[in-house]
């Protein structure tokens, strides 16, 4: 039960790095990526791949973050300058390009099988079971790291300026501010906090394959950022813990509705996360937790001291 | 080569119907519906549903399936993107892809993910030329072709094709003048669902029944629409035709497997140089 809920944890924390990783383009750039769970699984396939063939988990890790911040960024080169409707789409081919891939070249990715045993990092100074505990806290240190970071970028004024551009491109322009450059930088970071949490992610499983990176991936993370606040990072843990609550809780239809088999259950736990994710939108748009915003608190502008 | 043509005619056939309705949706509703995927889909089960389990002829069923996407659709028009309507069109599209995982899974729930087949009789396929067509594409044909004459004499000739262009091309005005715009939204719907479910209906009869049928045609639907120019129905048929006769040749040098990420290919081509399409607007700049 525990290594259950050690599981369960740690799939939270990383479903909340790559909600992150959304919550960069989406929330703040206003840059809509359909294809997160390609990216994703780029970070997932590049790491596994390098620490299988012997280089080390840590600089296979970095090698993944870099391959996919490029990619992120050429990707939005291509459409950054089209309303947003078009980045949509193209991340979205994006993301069936590299599914294809996947599946297809199993000289590189080993196709519908995936690659096994890809080798843990530090995996031999912890026993088995207390290792679950030790990746779980350093998934936690890691997200706390990003999170850290992404609020500096955030309250810093490239994070002001990317706000503007989502807002008001023209605006943005007119004040001087390079609207390609500011999108495309964006996009990039957020690609490369995918392209982390699908190291992460290939890591902690220790076996990736195609399946684990469907479009529901894509689905999550968004839920993720919708529930605790487009823009916010704040609700991020909250948000992923939720749609974990959601995917979890609902086993027990299972045992409700007994004459479902296996598939069927499936379908209908993800049906209600896709009428939870509408119902989110109609009804609570904004999430639980607002976005930054430069503000100067009445208090210390009542105590100033005032100036003679 | 001459076969290759035909095949990539009629594949370029299946991904204009919904190609029209993606750009009719996108022209009068202003967002890209990414739900379009999934309506294939479910059309081609409710062809399924008509064939298989009421035991009714292939081409009643079709024309079924059709009918009831349409209310379905508008169903989803009022549930869904009526309320979030006061939105931006980003957290539409987000709704959009809400809706696809929705009917996906609905789907899923139901019929599970085995691949089925509609009851057709086996008939022989026309030799001609030695060109082979058979009996199922001949009716992707007429029936594809008897559709664009639909929506294109709906277009040019009636007062709710009038109504639907104006929507389109400035909504203020069209409302000033005193246009029914959630009367012309429901027919859009109603249009886009007809024309989504003809495409997954003719795809279920010429090869299967399966829930990734929609997924399958997404990119290339897409891609097809970008070409033509986003919001213009004719350019989609005219981007469906060349996407399917790309498709069709690129498996003459890669493997088949490959057939969407040649769309793509197609895609992000189209948006480095010609961004409006072929027959688009050059407005389309935010």
């Amino acid at each position: 039960m525990t290594a259950y809920f050690i599981s369960i944890l740690t799939f939270v924390v990383l479903s909340a790095v790559l909600a992150l990783a959304l919550n960069v383009q989406w929330g703040q750039a206003g840059m809509i990526n359909f294809g997160l769970a390609g990216f994703f699984s780029i970070g997932a396939y590049a790491a596994a791949i390098l620490a299988v063939s012997g280089i080390n988990p840590i600089i296979s890790t970095l090698a993944a973050i870099v391959l996919t911040a490029v990619l992120s960024a050429l990707v939005a080169l291509g459409s950054v300058r089209l309303r947003e409707d078009y980045l949509a789409i193209s991340t979205l081919g994006f993301a069936e390009a590299v599914r294809l891939i996947l599946l297809n070249e199993t000289w590189l990715t080993g196709g519908p099988n995936g690659i096994r045993e890809i080798p843990r990092p530090f995996a031999g100074i912890f026993d088995p079971a207390t290792y679950e505990v030790a990746f779980l806290g350093a998934s936690l240190v890691i997200f706390a790291v990003v999170y850290l970071l992404l609020e500096r970028i955030i309250r810093s004024p490239f994070g002001r300026a990317l706000r503007t551009v989502r807002e008001d491109e023209v605006v943005a322009a007119t004040l001087g501010k390079d609207v390609l450059a500011l999108r495309v930088k964006a996009f990039a970071i957020g690609g490369a906090v995918a392209g982390l949490a699908g190291a992460l992610h290939a890591f902690y499983l220790s076996y990736i394959d195609p399946t684990q990176f469907a479009s529901f991936v894509t689905v999550y993370a968004f839920m993720a950022v919708v529930v605790g606040g487009r823009g916010s990072n704040r609700g991020l843990l909250i948000g992923a813990s939720t749609v974990m609550v959601l995917l979890e809780g609902t086993r027990f239809l299972k045992e409700l509705l007994p004459f479902m088999n296996a598939q069927q259950s499936a379908a209908l736990r993800l049906l209600l996360v896709g009428v939870a994710l509408i119902l989110l939108l109609i009804f609570r748009p904004g999430g639980i937790s607002q976005e930054y915003r430069l503000a100067v608190r009445t208090r210390d502008v009542e105590s100033a001291p005032a100036k003679s | 080569m001459a076969q290759a043509l035909l095949n990539g005619f009629i594949g370029g056939l299946l991904i204009a119907l919904p190609a029209i309705a993606l750009s009719l949706s996108y022209g009068v509703l202003n967002f890209a519906n990414f739900s379009i995927g999934a309506l294939i889909t479910t059309g081609a089960y409710f062809a399924y549903f008509y064939n298989v389990d009421l035991g009714l002829h292939v081409l009643v069923s079709v024309a079924l399936a059709g009918l009831s996407l349409s209310i379905v659709a508008i169903l989803i028009g009022r549930l869904v993107y009526q309320p979030l309507g006061e939105a931006d069109h980003i957290t539409l599209l987000v709704g959009s892809m809400g809706v696809a995982f929705v009917l996906e899974n609905t789907i899923r729930l139901i019929y599970g993910a085995d691949v089925r087949t509609l009851d057709i009789a086996v008939a022989r396929p026309i030799i001609w030329n030695g060109l082979r067509l058979n009996n199922e594409q001949l009716i992707i044909i007429v029936v594809s072709l008897a559709a664009f004459a639909v929506v294109a004499f709906t277009l040019k000739k009636t007062a709710l094709g009038r109504a639907m262009r104006a929507v389109s091309d400035n909504p203020p005005l069209a409302e000033a003048r005193g246009l029914n715009r959630g009367r012309i939204v429901n027919w859009t719907w109603a249009i886009s669902g007809l024309l989504a479910a003809l495409a997954g209906a003719l795809v279920a009869m010429d090869a299967t029944v399966e829930p990734l049928i929609g997924t399958n045609y997404l990119i290339s639907v897409f891609a097809a629409t970008i070409v033509g120019g986003i919001g213009s129905p004719l350019g989609a048929v005219v981007g469906g035709l060349l996407i399917g006769l790309v498709e069709e040749l690129s498996t003459l040098t890669f493997p088949t497997t490959y057939r969407q990420g040649v769309s793509f290919l197609v895609l992000v081509l189209m948006l480095f140089l010609r961004p409006h399409g072929m027959f688009g607007q050059a407005k389309i700049k935010r």
